[in-house]
């Protein structure tokens, strides 16, 4: 049955005075439909119209504009849909866990959307109970929303939409503010809910890795275009054929990438990362095991060092960190790598000099941390990106606030604007200085967040999480740009869950936990010696070759052994 | 010239409703009309019940029930998620910001904030934000009979910065300097009433005012509280409330 | 949860509301006295004794504090002590002073024990059913309480990193906290627009809303409810004979001590440690049961 059916709907914002962005269609002539107990991910690069699409989708998020074209939900327009049945017969997740919490208790939570239907106190006492249960949310019922991880909230938010028993649920990337394992944990839940409960789901994500293999279909936009859909394992085929180079591809599942990047004639895409090695493995040779890489050695100036470093919140508290040594060198980026709450985020903290160690030494520039006065610390010395880049911004444009740090540098008025012209040529950002940060994307954010701490000309640069919310194209370019800042001689302390991407861009990669930092490698001895903490494409290659991280790596491999000749 | 515009801009979408903003202003007379005789009916019945001598209890009683009053009308209105949603952000914002400014003796925003939402948001927002602001903080401060003096008083400074006639004047320098000033002293005029009373059943004026007399380094500290954060926050609250109400519609 | 705390938050706010206005309605100091050990007994029983024992001599500091400053501004009453710059200092207004203060710290010492007694929940309960509106708005309050708090750490973090504000003076800590103040209400505003987005996808608006909690009026709940109505009822007719009456100018009233007077005396003792009562007996018939683990 069609529960869903897009007949060349088109959507543009109305033009407003101060925006700057160009006001064209957001949404252009677009048409599919989406049967019912399907799962469809739609994917495009971000700016792609997607987040517009599922809020079109959804009656009463609708964004202002002119609207064309029709969206028919269960044979219905869009229009004649009752109030109650547009709000509870498509259930609709957004992106930040935090914002879509209303309420102060979980239970309160999960009744909320109940209340609204009114319904009995009786009937969502059980409604409650049921979802508590089927969510695993049973244990923390009556604790307080503000206490859970980002994971435990969006599976709250999801509970509390599911409650509401919507016939077609509306993801919009909802678990791009979480970390893998919560994220896994996430997307196995819809999946239950595709599987057992026959559950229509529509979800936009940039971690293709592990929806693509679930998904019945993928819808792949570009510029508010539909540029095809299609089951996943055609997809690729499909837009590779359209778009040769285009920068959706760089967000693939790694199997398909490789596939892709290899071209071969006939087969099946691979999509999973078993399909991926049988793969590699039956097509390929391996007579070569590994790449020839001349190994960098970094013998630049030590840019931060910590010795027996101890901290913890409260006296009577525990250890966050215990004896943490820890040495970056100018020019170099060091990734720590390391499970959620483990006092990552602490340790860089207490690098930063915001939080004090109890015991031990921090020396920054050869010089202790404590010996700094005031801002000297900070200006031409240490930065800091905080995991959120929205805490860096306070002002109407992105300039207005980068005017912030002129005092603080002491530049004059040429001096500044010089500066700034050169870090936004070198972050290309020239377009976006005259918008709102909020206005921007989350790379956008990030890149703005970065320009404004270049503008202090940083030695030392510390990141939370840098690649938090960014699809994969965005994520290429900002490890270019740190590739491009280590050159310059900055050296760089990273906190990542990002395996892929610490494996890409960092010279040094360090396990940090049970309060300490262990195994600090370069990322092919770190992540070649882990069996599950590792990249796919080294899931994918392991058995056939040596030190391979990266897609690029294999498909260059594969390339030099060539075909595998048929021995039967 | 641009910042001129995006005033006017502001202005006029309050205006676009007159025939809605009427209806609406005559109900309200009515409530306050009721509410207002039925505090007078509670001080007659106290004055008889108590032969003239439980003023505090009275005092607290009217406090209250106003409060009540004004929450049951309240309920009654048609108010826009949005609307809902960023009163509950502005007293959120009034009871941190108290936090905030731990590190700074005296200087606090709250009485500013409720002031501005009251100029920005109308008179039922600045009132349900003041009030509110201090029923919570009296959950961490501690919670007693003040409150609901509390809740009065910045729930009237919020209110009657909203009124129609001022909210509008009350986005100019002086007018605002003034009102913040009034307010201080205003806020500590009805805190004191608890203080006074709580002291001492009987009423005397010649007390009231010495008891003043020791309250006045902290009216000043309101007052100047006040105005520091108005002039401060007047022009980028506005700002901020304009460009979501720009980017996502009228709330 | 057992003990007072277990109660219906109808039961608990009832309760508040009637000992506030007993306390506030009357001067006698027998019942004065009542109130305040009810009051100190639920306060140990919750904080534990060691707890209390600081607040006790900050609570008595406060009480001499308070009835010393009464007969210094207050002349009347017949029984002169002495004289202190030529204003006599009278039994009466000591007296008068020392019972308004014990009124003071009655109200002081019940308030605190309420703020740990009514949680958030307990009060969005009650409001939530009569005033649905802003039992929301109190709700997404203390949602965002802590939120806030958390976000303004950050912001202020790193502003430091920054090198904004880095100063000890005076000026430096007032920028500093109208900076953090100044980002957080730019970042609070742009992202409440997501809450009200998440309320209206679920349906919020919709006519008809009803209220769910997770509390239920039980048996144990009406037991409490007619005790304290039967307890509080015998105070009250009391009150109405004339027997809370006290007043203290020209000169103290006598303290009624008859048999009828007693039993008035007993009601009023025995409803003020109901909460008191209720909170030991459950600390220890837990223990109890904890050691038969």
């Amino acid at each position: 049955m069609e529960l869903l059916k897009v007949e060349n709907l088109s959507f543009s914002y109305p033009k407003q005075e101060k925006d700057t962005a160009p006001a064209g269609k957001v949404i252009e002539d677009l048409s599919f439909s989406v049967e019912s107990g399907e799962f469809i991910v739609i994917c495009g690069a971000s700016g792609c119209g997607k987040t517009t699409l599922l809020r079109l989708l959804k009656r009463e998020l609708s964004p202002h504009g002119i609207k064309t074209g029709e969206i028919l939900f269960g044979g219905k327009r869009q229009e004649e849909l009752t109030d109650r049945e547009a709000a509870c017969q498509i259930g609709f997740v957004l992106q930040n866990p935090e914002n879509q919490i209303v309420t102060d208790k979980v239970w309160h939570e999960l009744a909320f959307g109940l209340e609204n239907m009114g319904m009995t106190s009786s009937e969502i006492r059980r409604k409650v109970a049921e979802m508590a249960c089927y969510f695993g949310i049973d244990d923390w019922f009556r604790h307080k929303t503000s206490d859970l991880s980002g994971g435990q909230k969006q599976l709250v938010n999801l509970a509390s939409v599911m409650a509401m028993d919507p016939k077609l649920l509306i993801l919009d990337e909802p678990t791009s503010q979480l970390d893998p394992i919560a994220a896994s944990t996430f997307i196995n839940t819809l999946y239950k809910l595709n599987r057992e409960l026959g559950l229509t789901i529509i979800l936009t994500e940039h971690r293709l890795e592990e929806v693509f293999p679930i998904a019945d279909r993928v819808l792949i936009m570009d510029k508010g275009r539909k540029l095809c859909m299609a089951e996943p394992r055609e997809a690729g085929g499909l837009l590779r054929r359209q778009a040769p180079d285009h920068r959706m591809l760089q967000g693939f599942p790694s199997a398909m990438r490789i596939y892709q990047g290899l071209d071969p004639e006939e087969e099946v895409c691979p999509v999973t990362v078993r399909e991926g090695r049988d793969f590699v493995e039956r097509k390929y040779d391996n007579r070569i095991r590994s790449l020839n890489r001349p190994e960098a050695e970094n013998d630049g100036k030590i840019a931060m060092r910590m010795k027996d470093i101890c901290f913890r919140y409260e006296k009577n508290g525990d250890d966050i960190l215990q004896n943490v040594h820890l040495t970056v060198r100018h020019g170099e980026m060091v990734s720590l790598l390391g499970g959620n709450g483990a006092g990552k985020s602490t340790l860089l903290q207490v690098i930063a000099g915001i939080l004090h160690p109890y015991r031990g030494k921090i020396e920054v520039f050869g010089k202790r941390i404590e010996r700094f006065r005031d801002s000297e610390l900070y200006v031409r010395g240490l930065a800091f990106l905080p995991q959120n880049p929205q805490s860096v911004f306070l002002k109407m444009t992105v300039l207005e606030d980068y005017e912030e740090i002129r005092p603080v540098m002491g530049y004059s008025k040429e001096e500044f604007d010089r500066k700034v012209r050169e870090i936004a040529a070198f972050l290309e950002i020239e377009d976006l200085l005259q918008r709102h940060p909020y206005d921007l994307s989350g790379g956008e954010q990030q890149k703005a967040a970065i320009g404004k701490i270049l503008l202090r000309e940083p030695r030392f640069l510390l990141l939370d999480e840098p690649t938090k919310g960014i699809d994969a194209w965005t994520k290429k370019r900002f490890g270019e740009l740190l590739q491009k800042l280590k050159a310059r001689g900055i050296g760089i302390l990273m906190v990542t869950h990002d395996v892929e991407f610490a494996a890409a861009y960092s010279n040094r990669c360090g396990l940090f936990f049970d309060h300490e930092v262990l195994a600090m490698e370069t990322p092919e001895t770190f992540f070649c010696s882990n069996n599950y903490y590792t990249t796919a494409a080294n899931r994918i290659a392991r058995r056939q070759y040596d030190g391979v991280l990266l897609v690029e790596d294999v498909i260059e491999l594969c390339r030099q052994n060539g075909s595998r000749q048929v021995r039967e | 010239m641009g910042n001129k515009n995006s005033e006017n801009s502001f202005v006029r979408q309050e205006e676009y409703e007159p025939a809605h903003i009427m209806s609406y202003s005559r109900k309200r007379t009515v409530r306050w009309g009721i509410a207002l005789v039925g505090a007078a009916v509670l001080v007659l019945l106290g004055v008889k019940l108590w032969a003239d001598r439980k003023y505090h209890l009275i005092s607290f009683l009217i406090a209250l029930l106003s409060c009540f009053l004004f929450y049951f009308s309240y309920e009654k209105r048609e108010g826009s998620i949005r609307r809902i949603v960023l009163i509950a952000v502005m007293t959120v914002m009034a009871i941190v910001g108290r936090l905030l400014f731990m590190p700074v003796p005296a200087i606090k925003p709250v009485g500013a904030i409720v002031i501005l939402t009251g100029i920005y948001m109308g008179p039922e927002a600045g009132f349900l934000v003041g009030s509110l602001t201090a029923v919570i903080s009296g959950m961490t401060f501690g919670q007693g009979p003040w409150v609901a003096f509390q809740m009065v008083a910045w729930g009237l400074n919020g209110f009657i910065a909203g009124l129609p006639g001022l909210r509008f004047l009350l986005r100019k320098r002086i007018p605002l300097i003034l009102y913040g000033i009034w307010a201080g002293i205003q806020y500590s005029l009805v805190m004191d009433i608890w203080t006074l009373f709580s002291l001492d059943g009987t009423f005397a004026f010649g007390r009231y005012l010495a008891v003043l007399g020791t309250v006045v380094p902290y009216m000043l500290a309101y007052a100047a509280a006040n105005v520091v954060f108005l002039l401060l926050m007047v022009k980028p609250l506005g700002e901020k409330l304009q460009r979501i109400q720009i980017k996502h519609g009228i709330f | 949860m057992r003990g007072f705390q277990g109660y219906h938050p109808a039961i608990l706010f009832l309760y508040y509301a009637l000992l506030l206005l007993l306390s506030l309605l009357t001067m006698q100091p027998v019942l004065l006295l009542c109130s305040l050990f009810g009051a100190f007994l639920l306060y140990a029983a919750l904080f534990g004794i060691r707890e209390m024992l600081p607040d006790l001599v900050f609570y008595a500091l406060l009480f001499v504090l308070l009835a010393v400053i009464n007969p210094l501004v207050v002349h009347d009453g017949e029984t002169v002590l002495f004289f202190l710059n030529g204003k006599a200092i009278t039994k009466e207004a000591i007296a008068y002073g020392g019972a308004g203060s014990l009124v003071m710290i009655t109200v002081v010492v019940w308030s605190a024990c309420y703020t740990e007694l009514l949680t958030t929940d307990k009060i969005l309960f009650l409001f939530g059913k009569a005033l649905p509106k802003l039992g929301l708005i109190l709700s997404m309050t203390f949602r965002f309480i802590p939120l806030f708090q958390k976000q303004a750490d950050r912001i202020g973090q790193v502003q430091r990193t920054m090198g904004l504000y880095n100063g000890k003076n005076l000026k430096q800590r007032f920028g500093g906290a109208y900076r953090t103040f100044d980002s957080l209400l730019t970042w609070s505003m742009e992202n409440s627009i997501d809450t009200a987005d998440a309320m209206k996808a679920r349906g919020y608006g919709l006519r008809g809303r009803s209220s769910f909690s997770v509390f239920r009026f039980r048996l144990r709940d009406g037991k409490m409810l007619a005790l304290m109505l039967l307890l509080s009822g015998i105070v009250l007719i009391g009150a109405g004979k004339g027997n809370m009456d006290f007043y203290f100018y020209p000169h103290l009233a006598e303290i009624e001590t008859g048999a009828e007077a007693f039993v008035y005396y007993l009601a009023m003792l025995l409803l003020c440690c109901i909460p008191g009562f209720c909170e030991w007996k459950e600390s220890l018939s837990w223990n109890y049961l904890k050691s038969k683990i």
